[in-house]
């Protein structure tokens, strides 16, 4: 294929400004998928996707459209994953393309994350569309997010498209601007091949398939290929593209997007941001940017009954197969037996993980508080790197020890302003700079350790701006800060699940809220159990969990048996959920609690 | 299958009240009587029905118990009453020798009511007590006072129904062990046959749950609600009432069959609004609403919905949870001849784990609640759920 014809895009978009409802609208204009194959939001393929209204994994699909010059155009749309937590999965697809959408919500204005999305594409030198969706509410005022287009981001939006995913408007505009203002690909197809590799995917068939973007040269199939990160070699078996199902292909020339296939059985052998190259004329270097996985945002993941540890490690690997950035190594806890401390890129990444654990594979999951990874100097001039807090050294070794610390920026209507400062300041935050975006709207940055972030930063964010606080944060540096381990004891036993790491300054609240806390969510039992905070050997909390009394049915009314056994079908469902710490039964979310303490 | 016919109980549901007791969570409506003779109709139809039906086949015989039960069957007038017993006597042939109770309220019940209810062969009452502070009686919704009550007993007796059970409610509203030995001093004066005797549960959707959930509900804690579990569980066995069932005494002999029969696994057939049915291995509801039955009533004669049909497992299960609900627990030779295998070939880890923290005895007979057990029933009974 000419690559005079073929156009590279992405969009960017801010949560729930119409991302898919647009790549939705360009795929049924343009006949990829008949109206009746259209289910809603067709690129976010998982259940979790959709109910969260977020793309967790990128999508591409490849759009014939006829242009205003009559010529056959090739679109590929390379949809972006929408979250923080994927940032150098964006950056990968960015570098794929050599356009992209920004899409506005024409109420909503411009937001944090867009901003930063923003901001890679433009380093990556895409050719930006504004365009502003939504056009249809009441509430929309193109005008105004027009001018913050252009003093926010500095982009000229005079030919910014006014669009409505919804009622179809400005669909074809968006089309022919694709075809237009985006650059065609450059690349030769006799140089030597270098495809690059934004994301990837196992299919129990295929094996694990690249999705990748040809810059030089071209796959054919049967062609042996290298990987040149991982140095993993393997014959393209099978290559092609998306519509949005895949398509078979005999060749990827350059320019192009498709997918790759061979004899790769798991995903780790298909990096993003790696490079693919012929096994017989190498290309000298791989292409810039690729970077290894760092996890920012551990926990301890147990099954309930040890006796799923098995099923828990073999879904992790077939997770893992198609999510390389998600590591996990086997840990034990005194507590909780035998189980996984696994990496994630941020909380989100962590959840959907933990769900689609439970979800897909059945499986009865403890999750341990989220840690960051602490930087821990010893006195003998070592450091050491801990991501658990029970493996924190002996107080008396350490000389002192540093966390990360993030750049956060926050945008919020100035009402908020003050809201936003005084949950930052709590949070040990550090104020930066204040920019006004318009008379309207103002974005905040802080310097602010990521265990406070991981906690409940946005939550608290959100719910004291009424929800138009958005948020994005970058890991700034490691900073030296006064951190204790703050201890748990049930029944007098310490529980090396519950410890954490708090900053000196909060301790004995934390403490005393982390008990009480705990003695909301552990049930009555046979027996009393205390509950006690500890610092070091201090006890600073304490709180104690009564024996249970009794536990008797009561008059079962004519013979309505079914719902007695719902009742106990309840009960014993709630103790399947309960972990056996010692004598006590803990159920799953004590192990959570410090998240839920105010 | 053996010549003898199958053992299995009748139950009748009356789903009307004057005024819906505060903490009840059962289906019974108030302020529906204008109802009341066309439900009388449609249930007569359903036991008709009913008694045709087991009559034409060879596996049943007639039904070994008769209950009565509500909302308040002593709410319906007497020409309701006569009616719905001759319908029974029709349907199901001869009642005499049978256990024949009728629930009753005490400001309810009249002699001309027990009268005809005698007639036709009912022989045991069941009266709702409940206290004998009138006070309480009023913070839980009912409508009698206590001497109410003591005359109900007392017109009982001399219509010549002498097999007479009370209920009795512990942990109420403002209540204190005081009151409640008093209350256990004056139900024994009184001399009923058998006792029920329930601990008030705050059921979603009643009237005690609205004011817990506003603040305005006093209970009794843990610890006096506890202290009055044992009161009752020491003092009624020293008077010669037997713990038979968890929430039943009885004095010897007196022993309630047909609630007995819902922990034996006996069949029963459920009629009227609401009512349940243990019927071959299935369980089947009415509609609860009490038009909705009359209409399905009249257009089919039937309203039996199916609700479960029992799997060997879940058959298994209900078999153990109920079973453990009376004294005897469950038989190991009744667990055997029911299912084939030993009861020890389900559950040897379950058993051993509950006898260690001491709620069950395990012998040759069977398996057994120890008095701890009974206190901690349900944590009990949900370890017999199979995965």
């Amino acid at each position: 294929m000419d690559t005079k014809v073929i156009r590279n895009f992405s969009i960017i978009a801010h949560i729930d400004h119409g991302k898919s409802t647009i790549a939705d609208r360009l795929i049924e204009y343009t006949g990829t998928l008949s109206k009746r194959e259209m289910s809603d939001q067709v690129l976010d393929n998982m259940d979790l996707e959709r109910e969260r209204g977020i793309t967790i994994k990128a999508q591409t699909v490849r759009l014939d459209y006829k242009g205003k010059d009559g010529v056959e155009y090739c679109l590929n749309l390379i949809d972006t994953p929408g979250h923080v937590d994927f940032t150098y999965e964006v950056s990968r697809s960015l570098a794929a393309c050599e356009g992209a959408l920004l899409i506005v919500d024409a109420a909503q204005g411009v937001e944090a994350q867009t901003l930063a999305n923003v901001y890679m594409a433009l380093e990556h030198d895409l050719e930006i569309i504004p365009v502003i969706n939504k056009i249809d509410l009441p509430s929309a005022d193109p005008e105004r997010v027009k001018q913050e287009i252009e003093d926010v981001i500095g982009l000229d939006s005079s030919g910014a498209i006014l669009a409505s995913a919804k009622t179809g408007q400005g669909i074809e505009e968006i089309l022919d601007a694709i075809v237009e203002r985006i650059p065609s690909p450059s690349g030769e197809k006799e140089k030597p091949l270098q495809a690059l590799i934004f994301d990837s995917y196992f299919d129990s068939y295929k094996g694990a398939v690249a999705h990748v973007r040809v810059m030089d040269g071209e796959i054919k199939k049967g062609t042996q290929l290298k990987m040149m990160a991982t140095g993993k070699l393997f014959e393209a078996t099978e290559i092609g593209c998306f519509r949005p199902a895949p398509q078979a292909l005999s060749r990827l020339g350059p320019g192009s997007v498709g997918f790759v296939c061979g004899s790769l059985k798991q995903v780790k052998d298909v990096r993003v941001g790696d490079t693919i190259t012929t096994q017989e004329k190498s290309a000298a270097n791989p292409l810039p940017g690729y970077r290894g996985v760092t996890p920012m945002v551990y926990c301890g993941l147990y099954p309930v009954d040890s006796q799923d540890y098995d099923n828990l490690k073999d879904a992790l690997e077939k997770l893992q197969l198609n999510d390389a950035a998600l590591v996990f190594e086997p840990e034990t806890s005194i507590a909780l037996g035998f189980g996984y401390r696994c990496g994630f890129l941020g909380l989100l990444h962590m959840d959907v993980i933990q769900e689609r654990l439970e979800r897909e594979y059945n499986l009865k999951l403890i999750t341990t508080a989220p840690s960051v990874i602490y930087h821990v100097h010893k006195t003998d001039g070592e450091m050491v790197k801990v991501d658990n807090p029970s493996d924190l050294p002996d107080p008396t070794t350490i000389q002192y020890i540093e966390e990360p610390y993030v750049k956060a920026t926050v945008i919020v209507p100035n009402d908020f302003v003050g809201a936003v400062m005084e949950i930052s300041q709590n949070k040990r935050g550090e104020f930066k700079n204040m920019d006004y975006l318009d008379v309207n709207r103002v974005m905040i940055v802080y310097h602010i350790p990521l265990s406070e972030i991981i906690y409940d930063y946005f939550d608290k964010l959100k719910s004291s701006t009424r929800g138009y606080a958005s948020l994005d944060y970058e890991l700034a540096d490691y900073q030296q800060a006064k951190l204790v381990k703050l201890d748990i004891l049930l029944n007098g036993e310490p529980v090396d699940a519950l410890s954490t790491i708090v900053h000196v300054d909060n301790a004995a609240s934390r403490g005393r809220q982390l008990a009480a806390k705990l003695k909301e969510i552990i049930p009555q039992q046979m027996f009393e159990i205390p509950i006690q905070a500890a610092i070091g050997n201090k006890i600073i909390a304490r709180e104690n969990v009564r024996a249970m009394r009794k536990d008797v049915l009561a008059k079962c009314y004519g013979g309505d048996i079914t719902r007695k056994r719902k009742l106990l079908e309840k009960q014993k469902e709630g103790k399947k959920r309960m972990k056996a710490v010692g004598r006590v039964e803990v159920p799953q979310e004590a192990f959570m609690a410090i998240l839920k303490i105010e | 299958m053996t010549n003898d016919k199958k053992k299995y109980g009748v139950y009748i549901h009356i789903p009307f009240c004057r005024q819906k007791c505060f903490y009840c969570d059962f289906p019974s409506f108030a302020g529906r009587e204008r109802f009341m003779d066309e439900y009388v109709s449609a249930l007569c139809t359903e036991i008709v029905h009913w008694g045709q039906a087991v009559k034409a086949g060879e596996t049943w015989g007639s039904p070994a118990t008769f209950y009565i039960g509500g909302g308040t069957p002593s709410l319906l007038d007497s020409r309701q009453i006569s009616r719905l017993l001759s319908a029974i006597a029709e349907g199901f042939g001869s009642i005499d020798d049978k256990e024949f109770t009728v629930e009753a309220n005490p400001c309810s019940l009249t002699e001309e009511k027990l009268r005809i209810m005698k007639s036709f062969g009912v022989n045991r009452l069941s009266i709702g007590v409940q206290t004998f502070d009138d006070a309480c009686l009023k913070r839980i919704g009912r409508l009698h006072t206590a001497s109410e009550a003591r005359n109900a007993i007392k017109l009982a007796r001399q219509a010549g129904i002498c097999n007479i059970s009370a209920d009795l409610m512990y942990g109420l509203p403002g209540e204190t062990l005081k009151q409640l030995q008093d209350d256990l001093k004056e139900m024994l004066s009184l001399n009923p046959k058998h006792i029920s005797v329930y601990g008030l549960q705050l059921e979603e959707g009643t009237v005690l749950y609205r004011q817990m959930e506003m603040g305005r509900l006093e209970l009794p804690s843990e610890e006096e609600t506890e202290a009055m579990y044992d009161l009752i569980a020491d003092s009624l066995p020293a008077a010669g009432y037997q713990r038979y069932e968890i929430s039943n005494y009885a004095l010897q002999g007196f022993e309630s069959q047909h609630n007995m029969s819902y922990w034996q696994d006996v069949p029963y057939i459920g009629l009227g609004a609401g009512a349940h049915s243990y019927w071959q291995g299935a369980r089947y509801e009415n509609p609860a609403d009490i038009k909705g039955y009359i209409n399905r009533i009249e257009s089919e004669n039937f309203s039996w919905q199916l609700e479960e049909q029992l799997g060997q497992k879940q058959h298994m299960e209900e078999f153990c949870f109920l079973a453990l609900r009376t004294r005897g627990g469950i038989s190991s030779s009744a667990f055997r001849q029911c299912f084939g295998q030993e009861i020890d070939d389900v559950y040897a880890n379950v058993l051993q784990e509950l006898q260690s923290d001491g709620l069950v005895e395990v012998d040759k007979e069977g398996v057994r609640l120890t008095s701890l057990g009974m206190k901690l029933g349900n944590r009990v009974f949900a370890e017999f759920l199979l995965d």
